[in-house]
């Protein structure tokens, strides 16, 4: 008796463990449509974004090195124009913090912001700055350059003849400019070959590309687009409103742009553009409750763009003359993020990467 | 009636069964203390985290920093002196104390095969499972063939109340009609080999699944305890706990059950799993000398009435507990008033968003809380659809701004809950001054009720 239970538990293991996940060997569907979403976030998104803004910071270099060779207004306005091509591009960029990017601390290397003022005046005094140094996160990157190209003086006469007369900060300013461009080659060249395993990785565990993939939208989409760009400036966080802390705070006129380009980011890559992703992939998992989600996220987006759309080029004044209407677009954006994080995070079963514990 | 039980209660039975479960329970909690320690979760839930949600009534419960280790030391000392039978009574005791401790640092790691152990080791202190081939049998130098059949009877009472009561609870229309949650749950075993992308898509296959586990639960204590289904019963259980333990993250508790079930088996069927054990452990049993072991036939209980009026206190309450949801008038999964300590596993998918405003009640300014700054993600995760978790943290963080210098504090919450594929709802009345309401058994009216209806247990 006992060895006819033991033979029978055998055979029932052996069956069990042959459906262990990590044993590959699987069958088609939704396999491959997960893998064509992945492949659409790669080729489509991930990869040109990168591309598009190593081109931009390429440009963003030469203008950089013609500024350096002579300093001049009409050369500082062409530096200043190819670092807002260059931060609008980084809007695509960022919610990609994931493989080479998440290893390497790409975000907190490029825009982190506000940037620390005194830092840079401290690094511009000694020279030889060490950019891995955590405490000069805040003082290099799309928020130092913003105050290196608009900051440093009250007008541009002034800062032009600031660059003229002092040689430290025409240094500081093409180091942050190197620098980035430092970051930002690794990384695209890692993505050359993290890509394979990027698109293999289809499975439904913490780690899977699918899994990361979104949560690290949902994080980006909560903490660098909702809380970063608007609820911390307009104090939801701290009770005052520290307007100094919009992005692009010294520009004085591309805080907005930031957040529209950002924000178009964040709806492409829901919509997937035509290709396979999130709204699709909603769409064919809902159940009953949910077959309205994937359409009720684009009209929250739709919303939260139109108020967007209606605020003050520079979050600065919008958050000193009505911060209700500001406040307003947040709650927007927070609508959103209730979505996505409980039907939405529902819907897709997402395994969290960021918990670990038996559940019963 | 009363001579009839009073039969019972002196009727004696092999005592092998409770010998292979008190060893198999010794080394399950072994192994599962072990992997506890070994994925670093005494470090990541009990050490790390700067609040601890606690239950109500056991807040003087803390953790112990990195001496939390020594906890879990003693958990691990006394499985092994309850393996080998060694200071049985006494071993049991720190165990059941130990684990039950651990248990109550922090409620977010609530499972409900934790408070099975819990109640278990509770109830096996007062069983004589090291009356039969134990290191105690040596020491005293006697060993019983035969105790009283209660106290194996007992421990099947509790594995039958387990299984019935996790089978009752999922007689509801979510579970039976809409096959909530594993509609949802199901589908994302995608990466399974073979079943994933086929069986597991299939509506059917949800509906047979909800059913059949509802069944399953139901019939399986009545189909371990007649000999004639006894073995379909016991495939069943191994059956059905590895598919669900491939299925979902649940950790231990499937093994748990399977070995916990070896006890519905007859004496002759353990007295074979214990000479199996003796040929392993032949090479240690060599140089003791069990010359003087004097075997005696029963096992006469001592403080036989102290100890059966704990027992009967003991099953009264784990027939009762379940069913004090009743007494809410809110819907039980929704709120989770009555929700634990009652077998209810795997029944909810359920996920929430919940912040905190910290308002000013005099000027009317406000900020909201970023709740990473106090809290773990799990932590996170578990508080933001517990309403009892919502209240403490709420409390926790008036007092924490109060201390910082704020003045006029008061505590709102912003929740969004979804249910079982429902889409989501506000949780928590945003209205309501949580700084201002207290933790108590009694209904929280806090809770906005949630929109539909579940039918049934």
């Amino acid at each position: 008796m006992l060895k006819k239970i033991f033979s029978f538990l055998f055979i029932i293991c052996l069956f069990i463990s042959s459906c262990d996940p990590k044993s590959t060997d699987s069958s088609p569907e939704i396999w491959e449509q997960k893998s064509e979403m992945l492949t659409n976030w790669v080729d489509n998104f991930i990869s040109p974004s990168y591309g598009n803004l190593l081109a931009k910071l390429d440009v963003l270099q030469q203008s950089g090195n013609t500024f350096s060779a002579s300093v001049n207004q009409q050369n500082l306005e062409n530096l200043r124009s190819s670092f807002v091509d260059a931060y609008l591009s980084w809007q695509y960029v960022e919610m990609f913090n994931i493989g080479p990017a998440e290893e390497s601390y790409f975000n907190s290397r490029m825009n982190v912001f506000p940037t620390t003022v005194a830092r840079i005046e401290l690094n511009v005094e000694n020279g030889n700055t060490d950019f891995n140094n955590t405490n000069n996160l805040p003082a290099q990157g799309f928020p130092a350059l913003d105050y290196l190209l608009y900051g440093i003086e009250d007008s541009d006469d002034l800062i032009v003849l600031k660059y003229n007369t002092e040689q430290n900060y025409l240094s500081y300013l093409t180091e942050v400019i190197d620098q980035m461009l430092q970051n930002t080659y690794p990384i695209v060249e890692e993505w050359g070959t993290y890509r394979n395993t990027f698109v293999n990785s289809v499975e439904n565990t913490a780690t899977s590309s699918v899994n990361k993939m979104t949560n690290d939208f949902i994080y980006y989409y909560e903490k660098g687009f909702r809380a970063n760009k608007f609820g911390i400036p307009a104090g939801v966080f701290s009770g005052t409103a520290l307007p100094e802390k919009v992005e692009g705070y010294y520009n004085k006129n591309i805080s907005k742009q930031l957040a529209l380009e950002a924000f178009q980011a964040i709806t492409t890559f829901y919509n997937g553009n035509g290709g396979v992703s999130l709204s699709q992939y909603i769409d064919d998992v809902a159940t009953e409750g949910y077959s309205d989600l994937s359409t009720d996220v684009l009209v929250q987006f739709d919303i939260t763009e139109e108020l967007i759309n209606g605020l003050d080029n520079n979050f600065y004044n919008q958050i000193l003359t009505d911060k209700i209407k500001f406040l307003e677009t947040y709650d927007a954006i927070q609508q959103g993020t209730i979505l996505l994080k409980t039907d939405m995070l529902s819907v897709l079963q997402i395994a969290t990467d960021y918990v670990d514990a038996d559940g019963d | 009636m009363n001579s009839k039980i009073n039969n019972y209660l002196n009727s004696h039975t092999n005592s092998s069964p409770l010998a292979v479960f008190r060893i198999g329970f010794g080394l399950m909690m072994l192994y599962s203390i072990f992997r506890f320690w070994y994925k670093g979760w005494i470090d990541t839930l009990y050490i790390e985290p700067q609040f601890h949600f606690k239950y109500y009534g056991f807040e003087w419960v803390r953790d112990l920093g990195d001496y939390t280790y020594l906890i879990f030391i003693i958990c691990i000392v006394s499985s092994i002196f309850i393996t080998i039978g060694f200071k049985y009574r006494l071993s049991i005791i720190f165990f059941f104390l130990s684990f039950t401790y651990i248990e109550l640092i922090d409620k977010t790691t609530y499972l409900n095969h934790y408070y099975f152990i819990s109640s278990l080791s509770f109830l096996m202190i007062f069983l004589p499972a090291n009356a039969y081939f134990s290191v105690d049998n040596i020491f005293r130098k006697i060993s019983y063939k035969q105790i009283p059949k209660w106290t194996i009877d007992c421990i099947k009472l509790l594995l039958s109340i387990v299984y019935f009561y996790s089978g009752l609870a999922k007689i509801n229309s979510d579970w039976l009609l809409n096959a909530m949650p594993l509609k949802l749950w199901l589908p994302s075993k995608y990466d399974l080999p073979l079943i994933g992308e086929t069986f597991m898509q299939q509506n059917w296959v949800h509906h047979f699944m909800s059913w059949g586990g509802m069944f399953y639960d139901l019939l399986i204590p009545f189909l371990l305890l007649y000999k004639k289904t006894r073995i379909i019963g016991f495939i069943l259980v191994v059956f059905f706990h590895l598919f669900t333990g491939v299925l979902f993250p649940i950790g231990m508790f499937p093994y748990i059950m399977i070995i916990g079930s070896l006890v519905f088996f007859d004496s002759s069927v353990h007295q074979k799993i214990i000479d199996i054990i003796k040929k392993i452990i032949r090479p240690i049993r060599k140089n003791i000398k069990l010359n003087n072991k004097i075997i005696k036939e029963n096992l006469i209980l001592r403080n036989k009435k102290f100890v059966l009026s704990i027992v009967s206190l003991f099953f009264i309450i784990q027939l009762f507990l379940p069913f004090r949801y009743l007494l809410y008038p809110s819907e039980l999964f929704w709120s989770e008033e009555g929700y634990r300590f009652s077998w209810r596993v795997m029944l909810v998918e359920k996920i929430g968003y919940t912040t905190f405003k910290i308002k000013d009640q005099k000027t009317g300014s406000y900020f909201y809380v970023n709740n990473e700054d106090f809290l773990t993600p799990f932590q996170e995760k578990q508080m933001s659809f517990q309403p009892d978790f919502i209240l403490e943290y709420a409390h926790y963080l008036g007092d924490y701004y109060t201390s910082k210098g704020y003045l006029n504090v008061a505590v709102y919450a912003d929740s969004y809950v979804s249910l079982n594929g429902r889409s989501n709802q506000r949780f928590v009345n945003e209205k309501v001054d949580l700084y201002k309401e207290k933790e108590s058994f009694k209904y929280k009216t806090w809770i906005i009720p949630i929109d539909d209806e579940i039918k049934g247990f």
